[in-house]
């Protein structure tokens, strides 16, 4: 086992060096460029730049070789744990992605929109594979399709419209309300009060899949002979399904768990820019649109790598919950 | 004429014949309109058929009498169709049959006959909602426990030779007898023990009728009256459970007070029974890591751990070599004797059916053209298809090089002609062969065929 984990984790840093090649090529390639948007800024302002000064500006930023050159040199910087600085606003790249108040934002609420989503999705799943094709299972489906089928930033909308601005039941934007000063509980519950909204969107979007996939899996367990045996058995239908059934079911499910991982630290770029929340995902969308070459490859590197460990993850996952898998 | 003979034209025929019908029959392909009006119809019978499944009935709805109080199990004009989108497949059309106490039925016929759908029903595992039963009755013996007002099991009590009860001092768990609030020490009858010290409840003779049982009351039947071995020994286990964990079940389900420790031990002494070296170890191993031969013996362990008084296996030796074989027949002859069951033997291995059966049934295309006793339908077999598929058994004696086989294929079970179904097949067909389809003549007491041949003649 410890084995099999020491071989993942080698091949796991071969794919981060070939993720980190390629993420640093089509951040090169982009059409925005940090540099050239600051010069037409600059023009804008009516200050003339001279052609020295451009050149000057790129060797700033180290924009000025190749591709390849200015890839090594990232990497060479990387390997001295030297990440960089922000081109926007010259801080330290490794305090500002890993800011914990912006990255405990987009935790949170991806986490409790997780576990939500899975509290919901499985019993629906459950109940619609079990009355196939009776109104609840036609019901269950279509309003799931519905949420997978909204864009969040029409549905993130319609909600604070109508909950915030319209009802004004919930904030309109931020985790807190500024200006008070609160302690233990209300806090907390003012948290959850900020939190409401952003957490139902993400929530709602992402049940479908989750669900679907709970559906399907079941309706083919459900089908397999050894649930005829089981209750061949006598066991009650409710055994059926949640011993026999459901523990089959768990397979997919419990693997694809290992997989949220980078989900549960990407956040939701979308969600989060319509609630104004000062999230992790709301902050790499402004790098990316700005060409924040340092923050963008750290922002990246750190998800591919937890999506590597989430792989890794989900594969050992395999082996606890299905016996028939042996890792070596 | 010899039979082979009267095939073997026939067989020449029947080509010619199937040629012209199978252009008719892709010249007729289902319109779009067919297909709605069909999935229409299903559908509503469908619904109907599952609501009745699902309802709630008091117990008198579906307790009845025996026809014979000799007969463990018996099926009558038992209907089970498949709601399919092509048509409604008959897949069981009209069967009955009786199984005697301590008896084994054999059921005969070539895939596709309706055995396996005859013996789903009869446990009510057809798939739903397109599987249903849809006429017909199961009356079933059992010999269960006795329920008080609250679904609880009734205590029985131990007598002295008076037939009087025992009472005995309740005790607390440091063995102290407890009083009552005068001070009297407090007594409660004392349950009787098994040799197992399990406490034994009150049991009764009931007989329902399983076609019209609510699905949610099969529990009380399924495991503990009647039990199925199936015939896919590789997929019929949980692969997520251990063996031991999977036969526990049916021990701590089926035996009132059964505690986790009685249940192991129950289950390696089943293990052992079924043939099984290293019980112990194939107790905590996972059904991938057993091969078919003893998949299908663990399903037989769990079949038999709840002492059922009726075993439907559906071929349960196909799966595994002669010499096991012969090994599994023998514990299924020792259990019937031993339990005072019966069995339903299903099979399309006539040699096992010789060794077992005390009556057979042979069915053709969702009906029963032949039943009687083993001897009876051995010795003397009188519809044509029976005879065919006795001739197509290879034997040692036999000096001809090639394996007879019966002509032709089953018919399409939708749209059933309403004539004889064999006649398309058949070598001996006569006038009223296209008539209609024919009753079942009365040979013996016991011996039964539908076929024209032996129809009395009315003049």
């Amino acid at each position: 086992m410890f084995k099999y984990i020491l071989k993942r984790v080698g091949i796991s840093i071969l794919i981060l060096l070939g993720v980190s090649f390629v993420l640093y090529t089509l951040l090169r390639c982009m059409p925005t460029d940090f540099v050239e948007a600051k010069i037409i800024a600059l023009n804008t302002s009516g200050a003339t730049v001279t052609e020295e000064f451009k050149q000057q500006m790129y060797k700033t930023y180290g924009l000025d070789g190749t591709i390849v050159q200015g890839y090594f040199n990232w990497l060479g910087n990387f390997c001295h744990l030297d990440f960089g600085k922000s081109f926007i606003n010259q801080r330290e790249v490794l305090s500002e992605v890993f800011d914990p108040g912006r990255l405990g934002t987009s935790f949170i609420v991806a986490a409790v929109a997780t576990v939500f989503e899975f509290l919901i999705a499985i019993p629906l799943g459950i109940t619609a594979a079990t009355h196939q094709y009776s109104i609840r299972d036609y019901l269950v489906t279509v309003l799931v399709l519905i949420g997978i089928s909204l864009p969040s930033f029409f549905f993130g909308q319609l909600l604070k419209d109508i909950f915030a601005n319209k009802l004004q039941w919930f904030p309109v934007g931020q985790m807190k309300t500024a200006g008070v000063t609160m302690t233990g509980f209300e806090k907390f519950g003012d948290y959850l009060w900020h939190m409401f909204l952003p957490v139902l969107t993400v929530t709602i979007l992402s049940i479908g899949s989750r669900m679907r996939m709970t559906r399907t899996n079941m309706l083919e367990v459900l089908n397999a002979d050894y649930i005829r045996t089981a209750r061949a058995k006598g066991l009650s239908e409710r055994s059926v399904i949640y011993k026999h059934a459901f523990r089959n079911t768990l397979i997919p499910l419990v693997t694809s768990l290992a997989g949220l991982i980078p989900s549960l630290f990407s956040g939701a770029m979308i969600t989060e820019s319509v609630f104004d929340l000062e999230g992790i995902g709301k902050y790499a969308l402004n790098a990316m649109t700005q060409g924040d070459i340092p923050v963008i490859m750290t922002y990246n590197m750190f998800l591919a790598a937890l999506s590597v460990l989430g792989m890794l993850l989900s594969d050992l996952m395999y082996g606890v919950v299905d016996p028939r898998v042996k890792l070596a | 004429m010899g039979l082979s003979d009267l095939f073997k034209k026939k067989t020449e025929e029947t080509n010619a014949d199937s040629a012209a019908e199978e252009k008719k029959s892709s010249s007729h392909y289902l319109t779009g309109k067919e297909v709605r009006e069909i999935a229409k119809s299903n559908q509503k019978e469908m619904r109907r058929l599952e609501k009745e499944k699902n309802r709630k009935l008091p117990p008198s709805a579906y307790t009845s009498q025996m026809k014979n109080p000799e007969n463990i199990l018996e099926v009558e004009n038992l209907h089970s169709y498949f709601f399919t989108d092509q048509g409604v497949v008959k897949a069981v059309n009209g069967v009955s049959f009786d199984i005697p106490l301590n008896s084994t039925v054999g059921v005969v016929g070539e895939s596709g006959c309706g055995k396996s759908v005859t013996s789903m029903s009869i446990m009510r595992l057809l798939q739903g909602p397109s599987g249903q039963i849809v006429e017909g009755s199961i009356r079933f013996k059992t010999v269960d426990y006795m329920r008080d007002k609250n679904g609880k099991f009734i205590p029985e009590y131990e007598t002295d030779e008076n037939g009087d009860v025992i009472y005995e001092e309740v005790k607390d768990k440091a063995g102290r007898t407890k009083k009552d609030k005068n001070g009297e020490p407090l007594r409660r009858p004392k349950q009787a023990k098994d040799e197992n010290g399990l406490g034994l409840f009150k049991k009764e003779e009931v007989v329902y009728d399983i076609a019209k049982m609510p699905i949610s009351e099969m529990y009380r039947l399924r495991g503990r009256q009647m039990a199925m071995v199936f015939q896919e020994p590789m997929t019929s286990l949980n692969p997520v459970f251990t063996i031991g964990n999977q036969l526990d079940e049916v021990t701590l389900l089926h035996v009132p007070g059964a505690t986790k420790e009685f249940a192991k031990e129950r289950s390696i002494q089943m293990l052992n029974m079924v043939g099984i070296a290293m019980a112990e170890r194939v107790y905590a191993s996972y059904p991938h890591e057993l091969s078919g031969g003893m998949r299908q013996r663990i399903m037989i362990a769990m079949a038999l751990a709840g002492e059922p008084r009726l075993i439907i296996a559906d071929e349960p030796t196909t799966a595994l070599d002669v010499t096991i074989q012969a090994q599994i027949l023998e514990l299924f002859n020792d259990l019937k004797k031993r339990i005072n069951g019966s069995i339903l033997l299903i099979t399309h291995d006539l040699g096992v059916i010789a060794e077992m059966a005390d009556y057979v049934v042979v069915m053709y295309a969702g009906r029963i053209i032949e039943k009687g006793t083993a001897s009876e339908i051995f010795h003397n077999p009188c519809h044509p298809y029976t005879q065919g598929l006795q001739k197509s058994k290879p034997t040692m004696k036999s000096s001809d090089d090639r394996l007879f086989n019966i002509p032709g294929n089953v018919p399409n079970p939708v749209d059933m002609p309403d004539y004889c179904y064999f006649k398309e097949r058949c070598g001996k067909c006569v006038k009223q062969c296209s008539g209609k389809y024919p009753e079942m003549v009365q040979l013996s007491p016991t011996h039964f065929v539908a076929c024209h041949l032996y129809q009395p003649r009315n003049e």
